[in-house]
């Protein structure tokens, strides 16, 4: 596999009595998406800019595609940050072609990797357009064709799908996807929690620059799943054997209830007990296991109702 | 890095140079001027083929105009005889009724009474018969006086006679033989033209270095850049590509300026115009205007790219730039007495106050050799707050600061330049 595409170890970051990164440690591997997520101002943007050497931290170490950041490693970098723009009145093709060069392609090479990414995009008809003459979704994907303009390695992308339709979202999540499945690492960091549970393969969540998850997307599930089932259908479900309390599936789970199991009782007692009891009907039956949007709310709402209780 | 600044100094050349506004100033203006000066030379040759000719002296149709025939009363008895090329044209009478009856029966358009004293008041009456603009005319009667009162003297001598001396000054202080007030009106002319395309380029150009940082700024496009690039390297490529833009300007400007005046002294219609004629491009005193040129780009590029640095919207740049931009141009306020005295102490201070001294220095040389040790003091104290201003800008453009969406109060500016990096800035960026 080679190296990590990032390692972070033990980083910390102050502004004055702020302390936004806090001893922060985790590392990116390549061929995978890795969301970074976490409350607002909670140290996501800091995080990012150390990687990408924007500014420096206080204490820790930072290897970027297998070491420290230099001006070569940051030209086999792609970045979209979330506040993001273009020069408004150039055409799309010089402005692209600048930034490409600026990463370290020739002339040449950047106006024809431009034309490419734009054709796949659909705007090679826009190349010569200001880009103040273009749709706000055309714009977002311009830039995310500048952000793999030079075919980066790796590629930090902010709220990647922000402003896009559904069609453009598609398009450039099998963009993204396809990169990863070339061996290209991407760190992803949205607020949509929907976007890292369908692609992410890790993640870290940070709150007040700590870290507070941290690994494959459904371990972390898993570790969050409640000894519970889902279960959708007709019946008194509470009487089943093992089962302690029966409560509203709650959002997101197409409705169904959810039942608390006792502590010794498995997931394959209930079922076996249940296809015994004639008087119930089931339509649905499995593991109640988290969304991600559960996970966050809880893990930054645990955050928060201390910060209160201390503050 | 070198490769960076490179590509951000190739851009912001390519990005600016097809600014309208700098098209239009760079290009356009000395266009203009030379079309003009076609266009001035060709009507005034049009007028002259009209009817309205330069008037020559030995031409008498020419000077009598609309008058055919004009009388002359001499009560002062300076006429003994009216000479053969003027007999058919004047005619004398005796006294002033003779002469009234005659242009009654319009045997004469009009009639001079040449006054007893006018040997000493020159005091010539014209009678008209009505209210004629054209037949105002004091040519027939000078011409009969200079006539008669010259005797065998040939035209030369009695233009010289007319004219007798065109005054030359030697000015110690202004080192230069010079016709008076044509060369007074020459120099303001240089002065004015050297000043004001030092001032339109010196700004304009910084005036684009300042709204460009500020557009990144504005439209988020400095993050993308700075994970790319050093504050430095945008910095430095940015001033060296409106430095060069600047320059570009200014040999466009006074190579047209050059090629006009060398043309126009060819053209009939620039022939009568002394200003222009007299008008002496101290040449030599280009190479001293480029170096201050530079300097004084350097120190306003870095005040005006840490006013970017800070400005969080295109509105409050220039807004803050005024600081620098005012004092700048003070001794323009000075035109005349830097012209009228340049070694006076204003003058002087004013070319040695580095803020002032690009102007300043600019207004002296054009019309006068400032000693060379002047120019040099100048020159350092120009360099060195070009080095302080930079350094400042420096302080200035950084990552916390470009990606600060906000404008720093003005409390917090000293802090952010003199401060150490633990107060909320960055350690390096």
């Amino acid at each position: 596999m080679g190296s990590p595409a990032i390692v972070v170890e033990d980083v910390t970051k102050s502004y004055g009595d702020f302390r936004a990164v806090d001893h922060l440690s985790f590392d990116v591997q390549n061929g995978e998406i890795f969301a970074v997520l976490g409350p607002n101002g909670a140290g996501k943007s800091t995080t990012i800019r150390m990687i990408l050497d924007i500014i420096k931290p206080d204490t820790g170490r930072i290897a970027v595609l297998g070491g420290p950041i230099n001006a070569a490693r940051k030209n086999r970098i792609g970045y979209l940050p979330e506040e993001r723009g273009l020069y408004t009145g150039v055409p799309v093709l010089e402005m692209m072609s600048y930034l490409g060069r600026l990463k370290g392609l020739s002339r040449s090479e950047a106006r024809s990797r431009s034309m490419a990414i734009l054709e796949r995009l659909e705007l090679a008809d826009n190349a010569k357009s200001k880009v103040s003459e273009l749709s706000k979704g055309m714009q977002q994907k311009v830039q995310f064709a500048v952000t793999v303009l030079h075919q980066p390695e790796l590629i930090i992308i902010d709220e990647p799908f922000s402003g896009l339709d559904p069609v453009n979202r598609l398009v450039i999540k099998e963009l993204l996807l396809d990169f990863r499945n070339g061996g290209g690492a991407i760190v992803m960091s949205t607020h949509q929690m929907n976007q890292i549970e369908e692609m992410a393969d890790r993640m870290l969540m940070i709150s007040h620059g700590q870290q507070k998850l941290y690994g494959p997307v459904e371990e972390i599930k898993e570790r969050f799943a409640k000894h519970a089932i889902i279960v959708d259908g007709k019946g008194d479900w509470a009487k089943v054997p093992g089962v302690t309390s029966v409560e509203p599936a709650g959002n997101g789970r197409n409705g169904g209830k959810l039942l608390n199991l006792a502590p010794d009782v498995t997931n394959d007692a209930v079922l076996a007990a249940m296809a015994q009891d004639k008087t119930l009907e089931i339509d649905r039956f499995e593991r109640a296991v988290p969304s991600l949007d559960e996970i966050f709310i809880q893990v930054a709402g645990e955050h928060a109702t201390v910060d209160q209780r201390v503050g | 890095m070198i490769n960076n600044t490179f590509q951000v100094f190739l851009y912001e050349i390519q990005r600016n140079i097809r600014r309208k506004g700098y098209i239009f100033t760079t290009f356009l203006i000395p266009l203009l001027i030379f079309v003009g000066m076609f266009l001035f030379n060709t009507l005034a040759m049009e007028g002259s083929n009209d009817g309205e000719p330069a008037i020559d002296p030995n031409d008498i149709v020419a000077q009598f105009e609309d008058i055919n025939v004009a009388g002359f009363v001499d009560l002062a008895s300076v006429i003994d005889a009216v000479p053969d090329s003027l007999a058919d044209r004047m005619v004398r009478f005796p006294d002033e009724e003779t002469a009234r009856s005659a242009m009654q029966d319009e045997a004469i358009d009009v009639f001079y009474v040449i006054q007893p004293d006018y040997l000493e008041t020159g005091e010539v009456v014209l009678h008209l018969p009505g209210l004629q603009l054209n037949l105002l005319n004091d040519q027939p009667i000078e011409l009969l006086i200079e006539r008669t009162l010259a005797g065998d003297i040939d035209n030369q001598t009695l233009r010289r006679i007319r004219n007798a001396a065109s005054f030359q000054e030697f000015n110690l202080e202004r080192d230069a033989e010079t016709d008076t007030a044509s060369r007074e009106d020459a120099d303001f002319l240089m002065v004015y033209v050297f000043t004001i395309a030092f001032l339109l380029s010196l700004f304009m150009t910084n005036g684009y270095l300042m709204t460009s940082v500020i557009e990144e700024k504005e439209n988020r496009l400095i993050e993308i850049l700075m994970s790319t690039l050093r504050p430095f390297e945008l910095l430095a490529g940015k001033i060296m590509a409106m430095g060069v833009l600047g320059l570009l300007q200014m040999v466009i400007w006074f190579g047209g300026m050059f090629l006009a005046l060398h043309v126009a002294v060819t053209l009939p219609a620039f022939q009568n115009i002394p200003v222009l004629l007299n008008l002496q491009v101290r040449w030599h005193i280009l190479p001293t205007l480029i170096l201050y040129f530079v300097v004084g780009y350097m120190l306003f590029a870095a005040m005006y790219s840490a006013v970017g640095a800070i400005s969080g919207s295109m509105r409050e740049g220039p807004q803050y730039a005024v600081i620098f931009t005012l004092p700048a141009v003070l001794p323009f306020y000075f035109f005349a007495l830097v012209l009228e005295s340049p070694n006076g102490p204003l003058p002087v201070f004013f070319s040695m106050f580095p803020i002032t001294a690009p102007i300043g220095m600019l207004m002296r040389l054009s019309v006068v050799d400032v000693p060379l040790i002047e120019i040099i003091i100048s020159l350092v104290l120009l360099a060195l707050t070009a080095v302080a201003a930079m350094w400042m800008a420096g302080r200035l453009f950084r990552v916390q600061v470009l990606l600060a969406g906000q404008t720093p109060k003005l409390s917090e500016l000293p802090r952010m330049i003199f401060g150490g990096r633990s107060n909320g800035q960055p350690k390096a960026a």
